[in-house]
């Protein structure tokens, strides 16, 4: 129902990857929601187990990824768009990552914050433009700090949100 | 005995009470810009919010995420106009009509119309949810655990069938997203569910940190990916809308308000069908059929006032069922159950002026929006050339904070980023979200509501089909799901037009 260059359909292997990973998924739900106590004694009939409600998702997961995967062996061979920048979307997953395990908490917020918006800013910019490189990790550096700066006061001085 | 126009007299004066004007003014502002930003939705301004106005009380902290919810869908279509990008997906419809125009040099003739028609939509919108909501509230009482099971399994249903794309993939997002849900205690015996020993498990996934992640991080991640964005042009005529614009297609504005606030009030569909709907009427009973997609100010008009009027639309169902009609709405809905106010059925009994407080909010929301719409053009226009790679990380650290706010948990942060990767990954491979998002946001009705049923019946499942609600909700889930078979609806309509002859 939408338009755009996004909608390029998946191709039938990644489906069928896919298929495969919900399909473990599903079983592990089902075989982890079996093991769940039942409750019996408790409640007498033993419909109130736990392991009902997660059972049946886990039953559905299953069966609609066969589905899945058995539409996807039919369309075997449709090739998807091509992949999309990885670089960028690796760069940003990793420095995201860095951030939030490795920064926060170990440092004071502002600083973590700062460090991180800097290095973002920088790795990006780096790459994008050849020239001017040192007046673009310099405004790298001011947004940084400035981020780090307004967003500890804001948030912890006005709208008294604790902050990592 | 409760006296609407009194009621809804109270409702503003309570939500203009303690500076409210000054809360609508950055609110709407902040959503529009949101919405204007290609890469951030009105689901991921309304998610961060929810935590940033955590300790506001609920009166200011539900006018903000109002504002910011009316104004981010309306700021989607700046972008839609002048860089041919939608800013969210519900002005994706927007493009076809307003990019078009901008390139005719009419950049602000169509501005100006989206203003107003977005300003009526919600308007429209604002009247239907006012009219109906108590007498759908006093309807929705008599709905016991079997129909409230059902009640949530249509709505994951119907998203995944009809909010865009594969509904296999849909329905596949929707049970990921109830499964999220059930991690960590349940409520009958704090069993502690899928939580292998660890205790921040189980406490559960976290409503608001797994959906920062798969609105804020995964949209980051998704942003930092395209191509760098170009206004159409710097010089912009008025943005004052005409007054004939109105009144010739008072008909299309009408049309497009019932269907949009219609589509809202169905669980799931959001504002992006919404608008391809109305557009879609729009253009089947037009008379300038030809001019849609080449400039109309007919389909331009219709998109924007469907998607528009689906805003209150969406709010319907979450004041009187408890399921919300959107993906932002249901982050509004959340929002309201960590601000104590209890929404759905119960909510008709419990605190009836909320209701007519919520329309109060609305109906300023819209009034800021217009004035903002009218008089902001420039201002808009350069916040949109921000460069990614500055605004991003920004987003990213509000992010975090966001994901921390509401019970200072690292472990939420890692929630967020790991609900945050996965979001991405799933979006790559053309999963839906909004299924995903009403999974995560009803699973627990669905949990404690079959349990309950399975109770009461003593294990019986029959009043789940017997029961008249229940029967006729378990049919419209069973159409959903038919009408979702790839052909089938085709040859269901052969042989229906078959038979008479």
């Amino acid at each position: 129902m939408s338009s755009g260059a996004d909608d390029a359909p998946v191709s039938a292997r990644a489906d069928l990857a896919t298929a495969a990973v919900l399909l473990a998924l599903g079983i592990a739900i089902i075989v982890e929601s079996w093991g769940m106590p039942r409750f019996v004694v408790q409640s007498g009939t033993g419909l109130t187990a736990p392991g009902i409600v997660p059972g049946f998702h886990g039953a559905m997961i299953v069966l609609l990824a066969g589905l899945l995967g058995l539409r996807s062996l039919r369309q075997a061979g449709t090739k998807g768009a091509p992949a999309t920048d990885v670089g960028s979307v690796a760069l940003t997953a990793a420095l995201g990552l860095i951030y939030a395990v490795g920064l926060i908490g170990r440092l004071p917020f502002w600083l973590a914050a700062a460090l991180f918006v800097f290095s973002f800013t920088a790795c990006f910019e780096w790459r994008a433009s050849a020239g001017r490189r040192v007046r673009r990790l310099a405004e790298a550096a001011v947004l940084g700090l400035l981020t780090g700066g307004a967003v500890t006061y804001v948030f912890e001085r006005i709208f008294l949100v604790r902050l990592p | 005995m409760n006296d609407p126009f009194t009621m809804l007299a109270g409702g503003f004066s309570y939500v203009l009470g303690g500076g409210a004007i000054f809360h609508a003014l950055w609110a709407t502002l902040l959503g529009i810009v949101v919405g204007a930003l290609p890469g951030l939705t009105a689901t991921m301004g309304v998610a961060l919010l929810t935590t940033l106005t955590f300790s506001m009380g609920p009166q200011v902290a539900m006018l903000v995420l109002v504002c910011v919810y009316v104004g981010a869908i309306y700021g989607g279509s700046r972008s839609a106009i002048l860089l041919n990008i939608p800013g969210t997906p519900a002005s994706a419809a927007s493009t076809l009509d307003g990019y078009p125009l901008a390139m005719q040099g009419q950049a602000g003739r169509a501005m100006g119309i989206s203003t107003l028609g977005s300003w009526l939509g919600t308007l429209f919108g604002t009247l239907m949810l006012a009219i109906f909501a108590p007498t759908l509230g006093d309807f929705a009482l008599s709905f016991g655990s079997y129909e409230m099971f059902w009640v949530a399994l249509f709505g994951i249903i119907i998203a995944g069938s009809l909010s865009g794309g594969d509904s296999l993939k849909g329905y596949l997002a929707g049970f990921i997203g109830l499964f999220v849900a059930t991690v960590g205690q349940e409520s009958n015996h704090a069993y502690a569910r899928f939580a292998f020993g660890n205790s921040d498990l189980a406490g559960g996934l976290g409503l608001l940190p797994v959906l920062v992640g798969v609105f804020g991080v995964s949209e980051v991640m998704g942003a930092m990916r395209g191509a760098t964005v170009q206004a159409v042009s710097s010089k912009i005529d008025s943005v004052i809308p005409r007054i004939s614009d109105v009144t010739k297609y008072w008909r299309t504005i009408l049309r497009s308000g019932g269907l949009g606030t219609f589509i809202g009030a169905m669980p799931g569909l959001g504002e992006d069908i919404a608008a391809w709907t109305s557009y879609a009427a729009a253009k089947r009973t037009s008379k300038e059929r030809h001019l849609f997609g080449k400039g109309s100010v007919e389909g331009l008009m219709a998109a924007e006032t469907g998607e528009s009027a689906c805003v209150p639309g969406a709010i319907i169902p979450v004041l009187t069922l408890g399921v919300p009609g959107s993906a932002p709405a249901a982050v509004l809905m959340a929002a309201m159950m960590i601000h104590g106010l209890n929404p759905g059925p119960m909510l008709a009994i419990s605190t009836p002026e909320f209701i007519y407080q919520i329309v109060a909010m609305l109906i300023i929301a819209d009034m800021v929006k217009l004035i903002y719409g009218l008089i902001l053009v420039r201002p808009l226009l350069w916040v949109l050339l921000i460069p990614r790679s500055r605004l991003m990380p920004i987003v990213f650290v509000l992010c975090t904070i966001g994901a921390y706010a509401i019970t200072s948990r690292l472990f939420d942060v890692y929630v967020m980023l790991g609900a945050g990767l996965v979001g991405f990954i799933l979006r790559e491979l053309k999963f839906p979200m909004a299924p995903l998002v009403l999974g995560v946001v009803l699973g627990e009705l669905l949990d404690k509501n079959l349990l309950r049923g399975l109770v009461l019946s003593g294990g019986d499942i029959s009043p789940f089909f017997t029961r008249p609600i229940s029967a006729f909700l378990f049919a419209l889930t069973l159409l959903a799901t038919l009408y979702a078979v790839p052909g089938l609806p085709g040859r269901l309509r052969g042989m229906l037009r078959r038979k008479p002859a």
